[in-house]
């Protein structure tokens, strides 16, 4: 019904003004938000462990931006093992950027600008690192 | 004009200015530079396969691009900065088709040209973190 995160909040406005509160809430979160989000604190954890500090600001950068779109929803941190070595690093920037790139073309919401544009950052931290 | 019309014309521009500016270089840039210009004519193939498996007539480059006056190596070094930035903002935006072949294609192309915007500007010594290639300012 709504496919996009903007109908479903103008729906929920709707339903609100039809006294229909209780189907208005948003109950759960984006997935593809999510996954991002907890990728670019983990990415974020792994460069500034390396020194790669400005490697590790745009990840900062990524995951403030994530929040803020996930809001009135927090995503708690998980417990990942840092990179090793610049080679484990790479491999996990592209990584992060395949699952970028997947949920731009895969996502329902308005954001797959958005998922490209983590998924092409992503993609230029490996190259650099490798 | 598609997005991919318009990725194939920024694809175009930047291979026409690699073959005027890079003999402006020398060292590393100029290596780096023989190696971008080969990368986008592999794109500009990718995309005119694309255009034959679909079945229409990919746009024609035009028979010159302003470049301005590239007098000597920092002249050509600002010129392909612009050019790489100006071909990841195009397919940055090309992103946002709504077909998934187009979507998908755009994608591939912004990603890689977000890493030869990283690559070109390390080899040049300029500071590569970006968290939004291409974004407009």
């Amino acid at each position: 019904m709504f496919t996009t995160r903007r109908g479903l909040l103008i729906g929920a406005a709707v339903l609100a003004a039809a006294g229909c509160t209780e189907q208005a809430q948003i109950i759960t979160s984006d997935a593809d938000l999510t996954a991002a989000l907890r990728t670019a604190r983990s990415l974020a954890r792994g460069a500034e462990a390396l020194g790669y500090n400005e490697i590790a600001e745009d990840h900062r950068t990524h995951a403030a931006t994530l929040e803020r779109l996930l809001r009135p929803s927090t995503i708690e941190d998980e417990e990942a093992e840092a990179p090793a070595d610049a080679e484990a690093l790479a491999a996990a920037e592209a990584a992060g950027s395949a699952e970028a790139a997947e949920s731009s073309m895969t996502t329902l919401s308005d954001y797959a600008v958005l998922f490209g544009e983590i998924a092409a950052s992503r993609a230029a931290h490996a190259a650099v690192i490798a | 004009m598609s997005a991919v019309d318009a990725g194939l014309a920024a694809e175009y521009a930047a291979i026409f200015a690699y073959s005027a500016a890079a003999v402006r270089l020398d060292g590393d840039p100029r290596t780096l530079a023989e190696a971008l210009e080969s990368e986008h004519r592999s794109r500009r193939d990718t995309l005119l396969d694309h255009y034959a498996a679909t079945g229409t007539d990919a746009p024609a480059p035009a028979p010159g691009y302003d470049v301005g006056v590239i007098a000597d190596a920092a002249a050509a070094q600002e010129l392909l900065t612009g050019v790489e930035l100006n071909v990841t903002a195009t397919w940055r935006a090309g992103v946002a088709a709504t077909d998934p072949v187009e979507r998908r294609l755009c994608l591939d192309m912004y990603a890689a040209s977000a890493v030869s915007l990283a690559r070109w500007r390390l080899a040049i010594g300029q500071a590569v973190a970006d968290p939004w290639p291409g974004r407009p300012e």
